[in-house]
């Protein structure tokens, strides 16, 4: 009774589903850190909705996406603090630039946090994001 | 495999004149497999009356899919627990918080119970279900966690060409278009993909779900959906609400069986889970045998 093994974890499924719920831009990553859902107002601040992105790795979300920092020059998303964080399983905030699909970047103020359902390390994370003012400076 | 059903009401017991034909006592089915094997699913007060008809077993498993209280309350009434000649195994979730023994055992105590689960006569041990499919009795199982409030398994029981899905608490529409959601990310869809008979959670109609979205449990239009997207052979409706007479289940199924054509499938593959009921499960193809 093999059984096919796509089925993502119900604690993903229900994290998407209150994403799917929520007004707050927000994105859904894997164990692999790619990104597996992203709700209707980051779609809206990215100019894509989810459905025409679909699951996308970290190094194509980088390149479509960003981050950048505050001089526009991207930025490795295995830099940020918010990768090492959640990859040692702790919540974290940080402030960069993401880039919509019209290439107008805007500064996002950003707290990620693992979800975490067994021992064995987190099956995913859950990220939203607040669009700053643009006068405000980046931290 | 032959699925009897001894007790298929939910939430609590719903004993009375309007309730005798679909049966007031909460979850609990016996699966008989082809070599002899048994597994008990659930232990609601069901359970109390097919104590009564295993008085020849020795080895008894019991497959929990959450502690509920609809879901456990016949142990302490199990006539087995009583015999010292017999080993009755019991499978449910893990948690963090206790061992499933130690959270059981909050019922079967002092004030709430006469006895002790120490204090049973049988052997009785308590163990997490594996991560992965084990086997059990000569049959395949699996348990994975479903979209209840609070953790809740859902089993599939595969037996030869054979295969079941026993989600009886499941809540897969909690925020979540099911009509068209990709698979992978619809709770217990890999449970229940392809079975020959998926018995699922039907606790309320259509018109009873908006006051009680998030308690856990589907509503008929959700259940066929459900059912429909998994490709199961067979739907065995099950998890009556306790305010459902005869009567209204009766109305429920001629709906299920209505919605159920217009999802062009076939009515007979549909019935409403009543105490007393055996279902003959069979593979969609006869397996060949050398």
């Amino acid at each position: 009774m093999a059984i096919q093994q796509s089925q993502k974890p119900l604690e993903l499924i229900l994290a998407r589903n209150l994403l799917t719920s929520v007004s707050t831009p927000a994105f859904l990553l894997d164990a692999e850190s790619a990104v597996v859902f992203y709700n209707e107002a980051a779609g809206a601040l990215l100019g894509r909705p989810f459905e025409d992105s679909g699951r996308m790795s970290a190094a194509q979300w980088t390149g479509a996406f960003g981050p950048f920092d505050g001089d526009g020059t991207p930025v490795e998303v295995d830099s940020l603090a918010v990768t090492d964080a959640i990859r040692a399983g702790r919540p974290a905030h940080g402030t960069f630039e993401i880039r919509a699909a019209d290439g107008e970047r805007t500064a996002v103020e950003a707290s990620a946090f693992p979800i975490v359902a067994s021992p064995n390390g987190a099956s995913g994370a859950m990220v939203l994001f607040w669009p700053l003012d643009r006068n405000e400076p980046t931290r | 495999m032959i699925l009897k059903v001894w007790g298929a009401r939910g939430s609590v017991p719903a004993p009375g004149p309007r309730m005798n034909r679909y049966g007031g006592n909460t979850s609990c089915l016996q699966l008989s497999l082809p070599n002899g094997e048994e597994l008990i699913l659930d232990a609601g007060t069901g359970i109390r009356n097919l104590g009564l008809e295993l008085a020849g077993r020795r080895r008894i498993h019991i497959l929990l899919t959450h502690l509920h209280l609809d879901h456990i309350q016949g142990l302490m009434f199990f006539p087995p627990c009583f015999r010292a000649e017999v080993e009755i195994v019991i499978w449910g979730p893990a948690s963090p918080e206790a061992s499933l023994e130690e959270r059981i055992a909050r019922y079967i105590s002092a004030p709430l119970s006469p006895v002790e689960v120490r204090e049973l006569p049988c052997s009785v041990s308590f163990r997490d279900t594996p991560a992965s499919e084990w086997e059990l009795g000569g049959a395949t199982i699996r348990a994975e966690s479903v979209t209840h409030r609070g953790p809740t398994l859902g089993y599939r029981i595969a037996c030869g060409e054979t295969t079941i899905a026993y989600v009886p608490d499941h809540e897969p529409a909690l925020g979540a278009p099911l009509a068209g959601l990709e698979p992978e990310w619809i709770s217990g869809f890999d449970l229940a993909r392809d079975v020959d008979l998926l018995v699922h959670d039907c606790q309320y109609g259509d018109e009873e779900y908006p006051e009680h979205v998030g308690w856990g449990h589907s509503r008929l239009s959700d259940t066929l959906t459900f059912a429909q997207r998994v490709g199961a052979r067979r739907l065995l409706l099950f998890h009556h609400d306790p305010l459902h007479s005869d009567e209204r289940l009766d109305e429920l199924g001629v709906d299920a069986r209505r919605s159920w054509r217009a999802l062009g499938r076939d009515a007979s593959e549909i019935e409403m889970a009543a105490e007393g009921a055996g279902v003959e499960v069979e593979p969609a193809v006869p397996a060949m045998h050398a």
